[in-house]
């Protein structure tokens, strides 16, 4: 039954519609977050949403699936006006962002739990999981309907996540970054589903921060800035460069880096390292050098930057600058220079509900401040923060201000202050710009490329390759927790990074 | 441990309290020769009749991720309702009708403040209990009311030889492990105890749900008030203090996590049993009264410990399973 109402419509092809948006606007307490969007998606077509962190993105896709109230403008679904959207009474569905999941209930049940069969004091489970079990047949997944969410990977469950939103969704179905839990693999998969979709006649929306994915599976674009609709059209008439920058809304200058050229003296080398997740890792970074580690989710790259640092226990030598580090603890690693700025900034890095200054001052505090009484006064804290903030372009209303209150990108940018002002001497960066908008991405990468020209050894963990291309001297590929390759910047070559990263083989001739 | 039974105990969350309640029934059984009769058996789960059904209660609850201090204050001022009515009214019809719809909606009350303002369920039952033990005592001018004496049917009477405790208690236990595993309320409690977002973002209703479940504890509550009225033979100003200790601690023992979504009706009614088993135990040991809650409390806190190092343990056997695929797929170079 599911697929009925959109394959009777695809024959009719570009009739009409199936959702149109017409002066969509949305404020909250007065300050407008959306404003004046309007456009069209028809049965079986793929449009892209893009726009940087903030633009208005994630409170369009609530209006569209009902979750929130348009203050302004309307919505058409199949040419009718829909004072309210019920999402399942009209076909459209969202996948957002975080998964909408529940970790002890079976896959069956996560899936039918907004339209349970059966009566209310009587569910029938058994038809509960042939509709699972259908549903997942029709993506061509194989999953069990009797495994609990909680025991399955997080690709597995973003799939689940997708199905579960498909049985509700004939008409338009909406992704909000689908893949950013992915591995390689599996977004190929997802890419298929799409491609499945399509040709079945349902509208999808995609919410995505990858470019590629969006050159990838969409025909037409939607661009966001400040809630503004400021672009939009076919995706073949506009390269990638002219999009981005309509996302930011300023020329972007060259992506590609000019990075000076590495020194010879040696920073950071690290010696038969091995622990549970990677095992007999080699490398040396020089100072003045920029060295990426790429890999697949899983791949052992996080852990050995944890283990370089000393949250991690290995085994193995860490030398600085020549001199082997035993222990090597964190305390150790800081003395020496050496910083690490984690992949989870929420969780690992800042004190959310603590205020910019004591962030940026929470590593080096004795850097911040003078004291004229041993272990006692806060003088110049302020001042130091101020110049930090203004130093590294942060975009905060008052050094009190809480890290929550700011953006993904000025977040980073914190993490990155308080770092740099323990004026450091080798930086570990672990996915620096992971989540942040494209505008602070380019500063990010930027400083980082500044750092190296005054002679600091930087290490880039990340698993955005164009990122590590763009700004790297050299780069290691990891896989299963070994390093399998290593390339000169002359010789990126992205197509055999990522054979090299994903392959099952034995490829032991990784060397460019 | 053999994988089956692992996934055993995986799956019936409720089977660690199990064998924790048979072992110690078999060391009871090889210390005491009275243990193992019929009538000290009968003796027991009467004893733990009371706490068990208000467990069952519980366990929505704390499924939701809630929690409701006020459970003894709900007896308590059920108790003293009823056992009011009866004397101003000599009506049982008015008195039954009355203590049941006032337990059900004091419940609901505690369901109501926990949506509308948003608080901690620890703090506004925490609140409610105060209020609700106040005013039954303002009620009652705390006094001591004995109830007719045909009311210990409820609490000592027999049907066909089986206590009268114990049939509604199978009674409770098979509506609760019904609603729990085959209706909608079932699944959307566990649903909102897991993410209370992911409820939200799926259509749920989890409002009116995270109050039925306040209320339907509330009911149940109402009969263990019911209950132990008849077996104490009257209103006295103890009933139902410290007994919010017991049932929680009853769905704790029993599986139930208290961040919510995971747990058992099953469970919650062992951890009861296994409850009374222990003072049954202390008390064949004739060991000092105050050793008791000692005891008890111990129990409580090893219960949640060991449950955290297998926790940790599972999640060690998780690790080294993937380093031993990291160190299977060695490459040479």
């Amino acid at each position: 039954m599911m697929m009925n109402r959109a394959a009777d419509t695809i024959a009719a092809t570009d009739a009409k519609p199936v959702l149109s948006v017409r002066n969509l606007s949305k404020a909250f307490a007065g300050k407008t977050v959306v404003d004046d969007v309007s456009f069209d998606i028809h049965p079986g077509e793929v449009i892209g949403l893009v726009g940087e962190n903030g633009a208005g993105k994630s409170t369009t896709k609530n209006m569209l699936c009902g979750l929130l109230q348009p203050s302004n403008g309307e919505i058409l679904v199949e040419g009718e006006v829909v004072p309210h959207i019920d999402g399942p009474a009209h076909g459209i569905s969202a996948v957002h962002q975080e998964l909408s999941l529940f970790g002890s209930l079976t896959v069956a049940e996560n899936m039918c739990i907004s339209d349970l069969p059966g009566k209310p004091a009587r569910v029938d489970w058994r038809e509960a999981d042939r509709i699972a079990r259908e549903q997942l047949e029709f993506l061509g997944i194989e999953i069990d309907t009797q495994a609990t969410i909680e025991s399955l990977g997080s690709g597995r469950q973003q799939v689940v996540e997708i199905a579960k939103a498909l049985l509700h969704a004939d008409r338009v179905l909406i992704l909000d970054e689908p893949t950013t839990s992915l591995t390689a693999v599996e977004r190929e998969k997802l890419f298929a589903i799409i491609d499945t979709l399509k040709a079945r006649g349902v509208a999808i929306i995609f919410i995505s921060h990858f470019m590629e994915e969006i050159y990838r599976v969409c025909d037409k674009f939607i661009v966001l800035r400040d809630g503004k609709q400021v672009g939009g059209g076919y995706l073949s008439d506009v390269p990638q460069r002219q999009l981005e920058e309509m996302m930011v809304g300023r020329t972007i200058e060259d992506s590609k880096i000019d990075l000076h050229p590495p020194g010879e003296v040696e920073a950071l080398r690290v010696q038969g390292l091995s622990a549970i997740d990677f095992d007999g890792i080699d490398f040396t970074v020089h100072k003045g050098e920029i060295l990426g580690i790429s890999g697949l989710m899983g791949a052992g790259r996080t852990e050995i930057a944890e283990a370089i640092f000393g949250l991690r226990a290995a085994t193995g030598d860490v030398f600085v600058k020549g001199e082997k580090v035993s222990p090597i603890t964190v305390k150790a690693m800081k003395a020496r220079g050496v910083c690490y700025v984690p992949e989870d900034r929420r969780t690992n890095g800042l004190f959310l509900n603590r205020p910019v200054r004591e962030n940026l001052s929470a590593a080096a505090i004795l850097n911040f401040v003078t004291r004229s009484l041993r272990g006692i006064g806060f003088r110049g804290e302020k001042a130091r923060a101020s110049d930090v903030v203004r130093e590294r372009d942060i975009s905060v209303p008052s050094i009190e201000n809480h890290v929550s209150d700011l953006s993904g990108g000025n977040q980073q940018k914190v993490l990155l202050g308080r770092w740099l002002s323990m004026a450091p001497e080798i930086l570990i960066f672990d996915e620096p710009t992971k989540g942040v908008d494209i505008g602070a991405k380019f500063d990010i990468h930027a400083t980082i490329a500044e750092l190296a020209r005054a002679g600091r050894a930087v290490v880039i963990v990340s698993s955005d390759l164009p990122e590590l291309l763009h700004t790297t001297h050299r780069l290691l590929v990891m896989r299963k927790g070994h390093i399998v390759g290593e390339f000169q910047r002359e010789a990126y070559d992205s197509v055999k990074i990522i054979s090299l990263a994903a392959s099952a083989g034995n490829g032991s001739n990784g060397n460019a | 441990m053999p994988d089956a039974i692992r996934r055993v105990f995986a799956r019936q969350k409720w089977m660690a309290i199990a064998v924790a309640t048979i072992v110690l029934a078999g060391i009871l059984t090889a210390v005491s020769p009275v243990f193992l009769t019929l009538s000290n058996l009968q003796s027991i789960l009467v004893q733990s009749s009371v706490t068990a059904i208000m467990a069952i209660g519980m366990t929505f609850i704390i499924l939701t991720a809630g929690i409701d201090i006020s459970v003894g204050a709900i007896l308590f001022f059920t108790s003293a309702l009823f056992a009011q009515l009866m004397i101003d009214t000599e009506s049982y019809l008015i008195a039954f009708s009355a203590a049941m719809t006032c337990a059900t909606g004091l419940g609901a009350l505690n369901g109501v403040l926990v949506v509308k303002f948003r608080i901690s369920p620890l703090i506004t039952t925490l609140a409610t209990y105060s209020i609700y033990r106040g005013a039954a005592i303002h009620l009652t001018g705390a006094q001591n009311i004995p109830v007719p004496r045909e009311m210990g049917f409820l609490g000592n009477g027999k049907i066909f030889s089986i206590p009268v405790p114990i049939l509604i208690l199978i009674a409770v236990f098979v509506i609760g492990v019904y609603a729990f595993t085959r209706t909608r309320f079932g699944v959307y409690t566990r649903a909102i105890g897991n993410s209370a977002r992911s409820a939200t973002e799926s259509n749920l209703p989890v409002n009116r749900v995270t109050i039925a479940v306040y209320a339907a504890s509330g009911f149940v509550t109402g009969i263990a008030a019911l209950i132990l009225l008849a077996r104490v033979g009257g209103l006295q100003s103890g009933i139902g203090i410290g007994i919010e200790f017991t049932v929680i601690a009853a769905v704790i023992l029993g599986g139930t996590k208290l961040t919510g979504g995971s747990g058992t009706v099953t469970g919650s009614v062992i951890g009861a049993v296994f409850l009374v088993l222990i003072d049954n135990g202390l008390n064949l040991m004739n060991a000092s009264p105050y050793i008791y809650d000692i005891v008890r409390g111990s129990v409580l806190l090893a219960a949640v410990a060991v449950d955290r190092i297998s926790a940790v343990r599972q999640q060690k056997a998780v690790e080294a399973a993937r380093a031993a695929r990291i160190q299977g797929a060695a490459i040479p170079g």
